[in-house]
């Protein structure tokens, strides 16, 4: 199993690296005042989404499944190496959002709790996608399972738009958050990636069920 | 000697094809090869006794382990070459040991660097750079680089020159040298086969229709080309398929010296593996 979570970060090492120096540049860019740090944390949450799924379509250029299969993992160990991969980047890119954090607080001054919070945000929204499409992509394929992302991505944001402007969604009510305590809101923002493994875990066993039913 | 593989009453069915039916032993120290045309029935098979489709009936025995139940514990002992490399071309064949590596308890470092000295093969070199030929022997490097009881190869010398199909069949010969060892070869190239088989499974439309010791089939199969006047004047027990062309009729006997001494008149010769799928495929029944 290690061994397919090693695989997975050899074969995307490449787009890897070229995301992380991305979010390097824009905590530089960040630092001189010239970038927004939502647009970074932003990027880590579509790397969340992209990765796992690029990691399919790697896998089916390489007919890799069948010889996974093959192995002595069983399904569920090549199915559960796929979730660790998701679990190591959500890990790398949080710390990445951390580091980033510190170092704008410690230079800028920056408002420490609201990075926190857009981070955790961040972190459980880039979880929830990779929790439906990963499922998708076991009984679909890659290909067929990408439209999902963009539906995923787009039609809660359409919905949330259509609802502000029907006078359904009072945005307003977010502004009360800030009569919230900082222990209770980081306490509250933390809970949410909580919610989102949760979420993952259910994930996990849904792929595993549809990964047992499949030919390969 | 045990067997290695035992697979009884294996049955499985897409609807428009199934395999019937399949009886198949692999004793240990041995090479079975598996021959049959395209869509046969032949990967149909091997992917059964890989647990990667769902048999509809029968049992499969791998390594005294039932491939189901004990599937981890039998695949341990697996060495398994496909038709196509599936390492991603991104990867490199150091890369490969560290992906196989942590996957298998017998994992043995120096003995994959060996092979890969052996077949030439540059550990840091992108696999998107190798031929075939090269993808092909980091195939079977990686296949017996964890002291494998058994190998499954599916198509594995299929579109290699000459000169690496016989490399990798010296290699095959010299992992059954141990009686533990044993090989389930499923090959279109029959002369392959002919080389290095200890026993013969035809599978032919999802049946065995031909299932016995390599010597013994070319040993006692016959090929016999005639008229169609000569040919209708053999009895129709005498021959199994018959082929008849324009310039002349060929038909295939099963025990080549009791047919010579039944038709003295007649020329019966060896035939090969080659010859029987031909004759079981295009031919007909008298």
């Amino acid at each position: 199993m290690i061994g397919l979570i090693t695989k997975d970060f050899l074969v995307m090492r490449k787009t890897l690296m070229s995301y992380l120096t991305l979010v390097v540049l824009y905590i530089v860019l960040a630092y001189l005042d010239l970038f927004d740090y939502g647009f970074i944390i932003t990027f880590i949450q579509m790397v969340l989404a992209v990765m796992p799924i690029s990691a399919f379509a790697y896998d089916e250029l390489a007919k890799w499944d069948r010889y996974a299969m093959s192995l002595p993992l069983g399904r569920s160990g090549v199915v559960r190496a796929r979730y660790l991969f998701v679990l190591a980047l959500t890990l790398l890119t949080v710390a990445a959002g951390l580091a980033g954090t510190a170092l704008l607080y410690l230079t800028h001054q920056s408002d420490p709790l609201e990075m926190f919070v857009t981070l955790m945000v961040s972190t459980t929204i880039g979880l929830l996608i990779p929790t439906i499409l990963l499922p998708v992509s076991y009984k679909l394929g890659p290909e067929r399972a990408r439209p999902f992302l963009y539906a995923i991505v787009f039609i809660p944001t359409i919905a949330v738009v259509l609802l502000v402007k029907a006078g359904v969604l009072d945005m307003s009510l977010l502004k009360g958050m800030d009569l919230l305590a900082p222990t209770a809101l980081a306490g509250g923002a933390v809970l949410l990636p909580l919610a989102g493994l949760a979420a993952l875990g259910v994930s996990y066993l849904i792929s595993c069920r549809i990964a047992a039913g499949k030919e390969y | 000697m045990k067997n290695c593989i035992e697979i009884k009453g294996l049955c499985k069915s897409y609807g428009d094809f199934s395999l019937n039916n399949i009886d198949l032993t692999l004793p240990g120290g041995s090479i079975l090869g598996l021959i049959g045309e395209n869509g046969a029935g032949k990967t149909t098979t091997i992917k059964c006794i890989l647990n990667l489709i769902r048999r509809d009936a029968g049992e499969i025995t791998v390594l005294g382990h039932d491939n189901i139940r004990e599937e981890k514990l039998a695949k341990q002992d697996i060495g398994l070459v496909l038709d196509e490399c599936f390492f991603h071309d991104t990867l490199r064949p150091r890369d490969v040991e560290k992906i196989l590596a942590p996957a298998y308890k017998n994992w043995d470092s120096d003995l994959f660097r060996s092979y890969l000295d052996k077949f030439g093969l540059p550990e840091k070199k992108l696999i998107k750079e190798f031929s075939r030929g090269m993808k092909m022997k980091l195939s079977l490097s990686a296949a017996l680089a964890h002291h494998p009881k058994l190998l499954i190869l599916d198509e594995a010398t299929a579109g290699l020159d000459p000169v690496i199909r016989d490399e990798i069949l010296d290699e095959f010969l010299g992992f059954i040298q141990d009686e533990d060892h044993a090989i389930l070869m499923s090959s279109h190239i029959t002369s392959d086969l002919e080389k290095v088989a200890d026993y013969i499974a035809y599978i032919h439309q999802g049946e065995v229709v031909l299932s016995d010791a390599k010597d013994a089939i070319l040993d006692s199969y016959g090929r016999v080309g005639c008229t169609a006047a000569q040919l209708e004047a053999i009895a129709p027990d005498d021959v199994l398929r018959v082929r008849k062309g324009s310039f002349g009729c060929e038909a295939l006997v099963k025990d080549r010296a009791a047919f010579a001494r039944k038709y003295p008149m007649l020329l019966v010769e060896r035939t090969t593996l080659e010859d029987i799928m031909l004759f079981v495929g295009k031919g007909e029944a008298k």
